[in-house]
């Protein structure tokens, strides 16, 4: 498992593509998006989460870091941001590598 | 001084608490107000992440430099101990590593700075010059104030809020805002020896 962090349209699809060569077959990408939608469907996302990559291990998760802002009026986007943010904790913790992506360049954390 | 910087959920909390480890006196400024059931529940997860780690608890919404009070009693207390006792027994505490002296740490800046800036005057502390119009004054004395506060503790961590990187446009009371918790980062990053970016749980470092 390899987690993909950074804001967004900083070239984190095209960095693990083209730089890391993992095929597109193991890629989670837009992590955030699917995220979101699973808890607007009241779903336990952090389940499904963990269901998915323990059957897939070798998945390399792309994420768009959501965390740096004013913490949001609407409960639920406040909710999204710090669920979201734990959990990226948690698979940051289980992954053999963790990159933080910024003008295309990775950084490696992990 | 150390500087953890994070977003939300970032994991910048359990990462700054560890670094208080192994000091004697680890002293908790927590910055928080409860108004509501989720500020409460927030408290409650920190107060759990803190269990059976040897903090005191200090509550000091606003005027800062106030909580020095609480510590500054107990290092009294300590410091008439040390002197009542005999030499060797210090040596004997030092060669075990007990004492690592006083830690303070400091939860967190972004809540210090809105309470300074948009809290109601309920604490008789309506000297300060927030209303005076003068761009930088709650950050100016928010640095003032830490400052003197790190002067009386051994290691001084404090956490602040990475709230810089959303793009929204803000009404002007929240750039305001934005720009005063901006500049009271740079001010305690000029003072701290390391600063660290505290990134899916994982430390960055900026300054070390």
């Amino acid at each position: 498992m390899e987690l993909y962090i950074g804001g967004r349209a900083q070239g984190k699809l095209r960095y693990v593509l083209q730089v890391r060569k993992i095929p597109k077959t193991q890629i989670w990408d837009d992590f955030e998006i699917w995220f979101k939608e699973e808890l607007k469907q009241q779903k336990n996302a952090e389940k499904d989460t963990w269901d998915f990559l323990q059957k897939h291990p070798d998945t390399a998760v792309i994420c768009d870091e959501v965390g740096n802002g004013i913490v949001p009026v609407d409960a639920f986007e406040r909710d999204y941001r710090e669920r979201l943010g734990r959990l990226l904790c948690e698979i940051a913790e289980k992954a053999e590598r963790v990159e933080r992506i910024i003008c295309g360049i990775g950084q490696r954390i992990k | 001084m150390t500087l953890v910087l994070g977003g939300s959920g970032s994991g910048k909390s359990a990462y700054a608490e560890q670094l208080l480890d192994g000091y004697s006196r680890k002293y908790y400024i927590a910055t928080m107000q409860v108004f509501d059931a989720e500020s409460e529940k927030r408290v409650a997860h920190h107060r759990q992440l803190r269990a059976g780690k040897g903090f005191v608890t200090v509550e000091q919404p606003r005027s800062i430099a106030q909580a020095a009070r609480a510590f500054a009693a107990s290092s009294l207390i300590q410091e008439r101990e040390k002197r009542g006792m005999p030499s060797g027994a210090m040596d004997g505490m030092k060669c075990a590593g007990a004492e690592k002296g006083t830690a303070v740490l400091l939860e967190c800046m972004s809540n210090l700075v809105a309470n300074e800036m948009f809290g109601s005057e309920q604490h008789g502390d309506t000297d300060h010059g927030i209303d005076s119009g003068i761009a930088g004054t709650v950050s100016d004395r928010i640095l003032k104030e830490i400052a003197e506060l790190s002067g009386k503790v051994d290691h001084f961590v404090i956490v602040s809020n990475n709230v810089f990187e959303d793009g929204i446009d803000y009404e002007e009371s929240t750039r305001n805002y934005i720009r005063e918790l901006g500049h009271v980062n740079a001010g305690l990053a000029a003072m701290a020896d390391t600063v660290v970016e505290v990134v899916v749980g994982i430390p960055v470092f900026i300054k070390q």
